[in-house]
């Protein structure tokens, strides 16, 4: 008993030496940039800027420039300390209005890892809009159909922004402020049963490995075979997306079950009610919708400019007035 | 029905000898003009958004690359913009080009045009004209002497360089000091006035402009826009990263780790007094900073008010890179780095090697001979 003990004891003391020990090491790693550096939170893009900068001769062109700036910018955010509250936001250049928020990547979206998360910029009319929804619906809710691809109708799940893993309704959805208006931390995403019986969304953690892996390696491809990979990753996307009235519709079922993914019933009202449906008939009536196809034309016809430039602002005063 | 007051009697005898249509028509329209004029004329009335802006504007992501590049955000956080002086006007009052739904994309807002508020101290409309005009005649002023524009004024700061949407910074006094509004305080306001939010605005307004309506940390922050700009820098041939100079200074680390009482940019680079939109270049005789006002500049009532003349000697934005310009400064600096380190690791070595011992106490390099070490001691 006693040399079980004295085991015992040598075993703790041996390893509060070297939980001592690893301490000291990393308190020498610790002592280094306190000593001799000051932390630079922007190091790597500014590392990253100097390259560039290097190379390119200090930006001449003014795509090297907005490169230049984008990398110097990223991931920049603002802080007001008003003494009783601080306010923590995304920093946007320019930005007058405060946002009292920070706009969280999504990690997990396959379109996202080379169409940005402000893709949309064609239909100059919606084209904010249609951003706006980006925020919080994954890209091929609206661009890959399932009638088109031959399959039932989508099962919509949410998922975690940073994970990617499938989460319930996230509360914000029936918070009346704070998150409410899209700032879920998370996306909804289309997707169906497999042959196993398991739900996966469309574009899943195999889809994004599979992406990722083709940027690291697309250097290696010829012309030609980028062509043919290019029509491959996009085979699924419809040339025609899901257009508003598929969801901001009152007269049929909305394309997505806002009930069953978790919005509440005053939302489901919010989302085809007179306002916004009146508001999406105004925007039908000032755009053609075609914006998927070959750029250079003009979205609005002279027509329609002419009935644009009437002031209109009794619309909106009209479609707030209760029915 | 008896109205009060002769003169609404006999107002009222007036409407009656009209005809019926008209007397309508006319007691109809003074309804109409009087339910405006209280509106307009009632002091408590917040902006509201008669437009509507928000039915598309409170969505977060709603946003943009614009043609320049740049990415621009749309959301209105109504809850902050309530926060502040702006939340008596209305979006339309800035964004004055709006005259549609769907809008096409807004033009720059222009500060200096006049709002439909009243300036109660001229009762003139309010407008932020005045300060534009100090500000053009600051170092940071497009415009040079002459009139003409100066080189690279594009560079030159606007309004929205520097501000962000204002936002009240209240005080409680009422015991002690702390921040937000005192409830206990704004009590005995609302007891005469009553109206609205009146109270409560004023109070906020007042109060939050018995202090800086920025911490040090964000000034300096703000400054760095531009001056932290290496290719600024270089194109407005300035002498090196000034903020970060003033990081490295005392006054700076108290501001990074979050005092408000040390000094920022504005303290030392405008004139006790004057507006923050006065500074003036070091080379002008009425600049706080020109070196014969330096010692002035540190002497104000609220900094080192006893310090002489020497005050003016501590060089602020030394730059410890640059050893030709700055020779003692910056092997001093290099001296105490080593100095510290060689102290610190020496003790840090010294634990980590106590610590081995601790576990190997029998360890050593030195192979002892076999016979020596098995002969007890006081044999041999």
């Amino acid at each position: 008993m006693a040399n079980v003990l004295k085991a015992l004891k040598k075993f703790i003391r041996t390893l509060y030496i070297l939980a001592l020990m690893a301490f000291t090491v990393w308190y020498g790693f610790f002592l280094y940039p306190v000593i001799f550096g000051h932390g630079d939170e922007n190091k790597n893009a500014a590392d990253a800027g100097q390259d560039l900068a290097a190379f390119y001769g200090e930006g001449t062109t003014d795509e090297e420039k907005a490169f230049l700036k984008s990398l110097k910018e990223q991931q920049q955010t603002a802080t007001t300390d008003l003494g009783y509250m601080v306010i923590e936001e995304q920093y946007v250049q320019g930005h007058f209005h405060h946002v009292g928020m920070k706009v969280e990547p999504d990690s997990n979206s396959v379109c996202m890892r080379c169409h940005g998360a402000v893709p949309h910029d064609r239909a100059k009319t919606i084209r904010a809009f249609l951003n706006m929804h980006a925020f919080y619906l994954a890209c091929e809710t609206c661009h890959v159909r399932p009638e088109a691809a031959g399959e039932g109708p989508w099962i919509f799940k949410w998922y975690d922004k940073e994970t990617g893993e499938v989460i319930s309704p996230p509360p914000g959805l029936n918070t009346l402020k704070e998150a409410m208006y899209g700032n879920y931390s998370a996306k909804l995403g289309p997707g169906k049963i497999d042959s196993n019986g398991q739900f996966r969304f469309l574009n899943g953690p195999k889809e994004l490995a599979f992406v990722n892996k083709y940027l690291q390696e697309e250097e290696r491809l010829n012309d030609t075979q980028k062509s043919k990979m290019k029509n491959v990753l996009h085979r699924n996307v419809n040339e025609e997306p899901l257009l508003c009235e598929g969801c901001h519709t009152a007269k049929k079922k909305p394309y997505i079950p806002f009930l069953e993914v978790g919005y509440p019933k005053r939302r489901l009202h919010e989302l085809t009610s007179t306002e916004v449906v009146g508001m999406i008939k105004k925007y039908q009536d000032f755009y053609i919708p075609e914006f998927l196809r070959g750029g250079g034309f003009d979205h609005v016809k002279p027509e329609e400019k002419s009935r644009a430039k009437k002031p209109s602002v009794e619309f909106l005063r009209d479609s707030t007035t209760p029915d | 029905m008896n109205m009060p007051g002769g003169s609404n009697c006999s107002r009222r005898d007036t409407i009656n000898r009209m005809p019926a249509s008209i007397g309508k028509w006319a007691l109809s329209l003074t309804l109409i003009l009087s339910g405006l004029v209280f509106i307009s004329w009632s002091p408590g009335t917040q902006a509201a958004d008669e437009l509507n802006c928000v039915l598309c504007h409170k969505y977060r992501g709603l946003s943009r690359i614009d043609e320049q590049g740049n990415f621009r955000l749309f959301y209105i956080n109504e809850d902050l913009f309530k926060k502040g002086p702006h939340k008596r006007i209305q979006c339309k009052d800035c964004h004055r080009d709006i005259e549609k739904i769907p809008h096409d994309p807004a033009k720059k807002v222009d500060c200096t045009v006049q709002c439909h508020l009243i300036e109660p101290s001229g009762e003139e409309k309010f407008s932020h004209k005045p300060v534009a005009e100090i500000l053009s005649k600051s170092v940071h002023g497009k415009l040079n002497e002459d009139g003409d524009e100066k080189e690279l004024a594009e560079d030159f700061p606007h309004c929205t360089s520097c501000h962000d949407q204002p936002l009240y910074r209240p005080l409680s006094f009422f015991k002690g000091h702390e921040a937000g509004i005192s409830e206990r305080g704004l009590s005995r306001c609302k007891t005469c006035h009553r109206t609205g939010d009146f109270a409560e605005d004023f109070y906020a307004h007042v109060t939050s402009r018995l202090q800086k309506l920025r911490v040090s940390k964000e000034i300096a922050g703000i400054c760095a826009k531009c001056h932290g700009d290496e290719e600024f820098q270089e194109r407005h041939g300035l002498q090196g990263n000034v903020v970060a100079s003033y990081w490295e200074t005392f006054h700076g680390k108290a501001a990074y780790f979050g005092s408000e009482d040390t000094p920022d940019c504005i303290d030392c680079h405008v004139v006790y007094g004057e507006s923050v939109h006065s500074i003036e270049s070091k080379d002008s005789p009425t600049s706080a900073t020109n070196p014969k006002n330096v010692a002035q500049t540190c002497r104000s009532s609220e900094c080192h008010s006893r310090a002489g003349e020497n005050i003016a000697g501590y060089q602020v934005h030394v730059d410890y890179d640059d050893p030709e310009k700055y020779p003692l400064q910056s092997y001093m600096l290099t001296f105490f780095k080593f100095l510290m380190a060689a102290v610190l690791y020496f003790f840090v070595i010294l634990i980590f090697l106590e610590l081995l011992r601790r576990l190997f106490p029998k360890f050593s390099f030195i192979k002892q001979p076999e016979a020596a070490s098995k002969t007890p001691p006081g044999n041999q």
